[in-house]
């Protein structure tokens, strides 16, 4: 009997290992947020603590608040677009229709290919001379779109691509959902004399919401910190017109070799994420509350 | 089945086949593009209809090529970054398994202090965002002298895998009766033989679906393989560099793109079920 709670306590180390490995990460993670308050740059000899200096290079860099709104649009309107295919999908998907049961298992695609894959076969398409999309476009008589290679229609086309690739995020996560969606309830409005629309409005779209509000938290967060989509497509460009916060991190640590700065930059887009996340959780909770 | 045609049907049917088309064209594009000869892929309106040609997949592959064909004398050598790849990606799993296994069942099974943050700990890996580690990350291993080594990514690669495989586990174990468990502890019988004994074997289904997934997102992996690596970098970092030759290299470059992404579709047959799982991190039951 001894023996046995023993080996209970005992086994409980089993953890350990993973434990370790995942807090050297988190050291790390430390490490880089003390980085950001030094004037480490590679090929320097000496690191010096340099407290709130790169900071306040920053504050006073007009580049530094031009990516703060580029990220902030390119994830608002990435996440809140995909919500909005991703709720029509959804519904789409889990009607009864021929094609919506056959073609259901492709909803996934996007989701499972590398994103570097996925960006540089836009990259291709939206190629100004040569791309089909211009080659679509010209069959309904639309001029030439330069997408990626102009500086007024380059985020948008990235945004294009972004919502392409995770809008089935949104619509796996809703369809589960909608299979949850209480049938007598909805019979019951339906026998009261509510039409489709007032049913969808009043019964269906609250019990959706939290879904959609769980799939947001997640791609608020990735969106923040997407890096490969942009290094794929325009790599921050043209004339920065998409230098968001991870692209403008990369160029100031491995072009100019300043890790002081990039770090700082990545420090600022973590809080940044950590709100966004908080006020999309809250928005899920009371989401929640509504339904229950 | 019966069949309803009518005019709301017939719309709803058109919407969806729209949808799919969108998903399925490019995909479809870019398989069509890598099997194009330099001169069709320039050609203006686009080429629907030509005779494929298999050319630029032995550009990709075959180093004796290079020089002879009409691309000039790009040197490019793919079967290395997919090997890299597939090393990297597969030793992360296979570490994953070994380190995390115990730890799912441990999170699943036994109550100590601090158990739920541990967990949440865990699952809040999820949300590391990457970039930030990358960066601490490259200047140690540039000290240690791991950069650009297996041991190097397959260690940096466990903090995409590890949180998943642990976290999973955890899932499906708790889905286990314990009572088989119980009996066999009254019998004597050990922790780690209950866990590779009893336990491994019911779990092995979802485990290998797991295992798939996780695999796929240390595939999908670009930023760790771009700056930690160099002659160990992955497909994703190797096919970045056949953007830069221009428009008339692309063909090659979709070959590329094409081998990306059947890797990914040929996982998905094999394990769907435990994909929208794992892709949805449990907000899907």
């Amino acid at each position: 009997m001894i023996k046995q709670s023993e080996e209970n306590s005992l086994k409980n180390f089993l953890i350990l290992p993973s434990v370790l490995v995942l807090l050297c990460f988190l050291f790390v993670f430390f490490y880089g947020v003390y980085l950001s308050f030094t004037d480490l740059k590679l090929g320097k000899p000496t690191v010096n603590f340099a407290g709130l200096k790169n900071y306040i290079y920053l504050w006073k860099n007009p580049l530094f608040w031009k990516s703060t709104k580029l990220t902030v649009y390119f994830t608002l309107v990435a996440v809140i677009v995909q919500a909005f295919i991703g709720i029509l999908l959804a519904k789409l998907f889990s009607t009864k229709v021929f094609f919506a049961k056959i073609f259901r298992p492709i909803i996934l695609l996007p989701l499972v290919l590398p994103p570097m894959s996925v960006a540089l076969m836009w990259t291709t398409m939206m190629n100004p001379e040569r791309g089909v999309l211009n080659y679509f476009l010209s069959l309904i008589g639309i001029e030439p779109f330069m997408w990626i290679s102009e500086y007024s229609t380059a985020m948008l086309s990235v945004i294009f691509i972004d919502v392409w690739t995770y809008t089935p995020f949104f619509t796996l996560i809703i369809y589960a959902g909608l299979l949850g969606v209480n049938q007598e309830m909805k019979e019951a409005a339906q026998e009261a004399g509510a039409g489709a629309w007032i049913t969808f409005w009043k019964i269906e779209l609250p019990f959706m919401m939290p879904y959609v509000l769980i799939a947001a938290v997640f791609r608020v967060i990735e969106s923040f910190n997407q890096f490969d989509i942009f290094i794929g497509t325009t790599g921050g460009g043209p004339a920065k017109a998409t230098t968001v916060y991870s692209i403008y991190a990369y160029i100031q640590s491995f072009q100019n070799l300043n890790f002081g700065r990039g770090t700082a930059i990545l420090f600022v887009n973590w809080w940044l994420v950590l709100i966004g996340a908080l006020i999309t959780i809250k928005l899920y909770q009371m989401a929640r509350k509504r339904v229950s | 089945m019966k069949f309803n045609f009518n005019l709301k049907n017939l719309f709803l049917n058109l919407l969806v086949l729209v949808a799919a088309i969108i998903i399925i064209f490019p995909i479809f594009w870019i398989f069509l593009m890598s099997l194009k000869s330099s001169a069709q892929v320039m050609e203006w309106p686009p080429v629907f209809i030509f005779e494929p040609t298999l050319d630029n997949y032995k550009v990709l592959f075959d180093i004796s090529v290079a020089g002879s064909s009409n691309y000039g004398t790009i040197r490019i050598n793919f079967l290395e970054p997919i090997l890299n790849s597939v090393i990297i990606s597969g030793g992360a799993v296979l570490v994953s398994l070994i380190i995390g296994i115990p730890a799912g069942y441990i999170l699943a099974r036994s109550n100590f202090k601090f158990k739920e943050d541990i967990g949440f700990f865990i699952l809040g890996f999820r949300f590391a965002p990457l970039i930030l580690v990358i960066i601490p990350m490259f200047y140690f291993f540039t000290k240690l002298g791991i950069k650009d080594t297996y041991f190097g990514m397959v260690w940096v690669y466990q903090v995409i895998t590890l949180p998943m495989i642990i976290w999973l586990t955890r899932v499906y174990v708790e889905d286990i009766p314990i009572e088989l468990e119980e009996a066999a502890f009254v019998d004597g019988a050990s922790v780690l033989h209950v866990i590779y004994k009893i336990i491994l074997p019911l779990l092995r289904p979802g485990l290998v679906g797991a295992s798939l997934l996780v695999f796929l997102l240390a595939w999908h992996n670009f930023a760790l393989g771009l700056l930690l690596a160099s002659k160990k970098a992955p497909v994703t970092v190797a096919l970045l560099k056949l953007l830069n030759p221009g428009i008339n290299f692309y063909p090659v470059m979709a070959c590329g793109l094409v081998i990306s992404m059947i890797v990914p579709i040929l996982l998905i047959f094999l394990g769907q079920k435990h994909f929208v799982k794992g892709l949805t991190f449990g907000a899907v039951k």
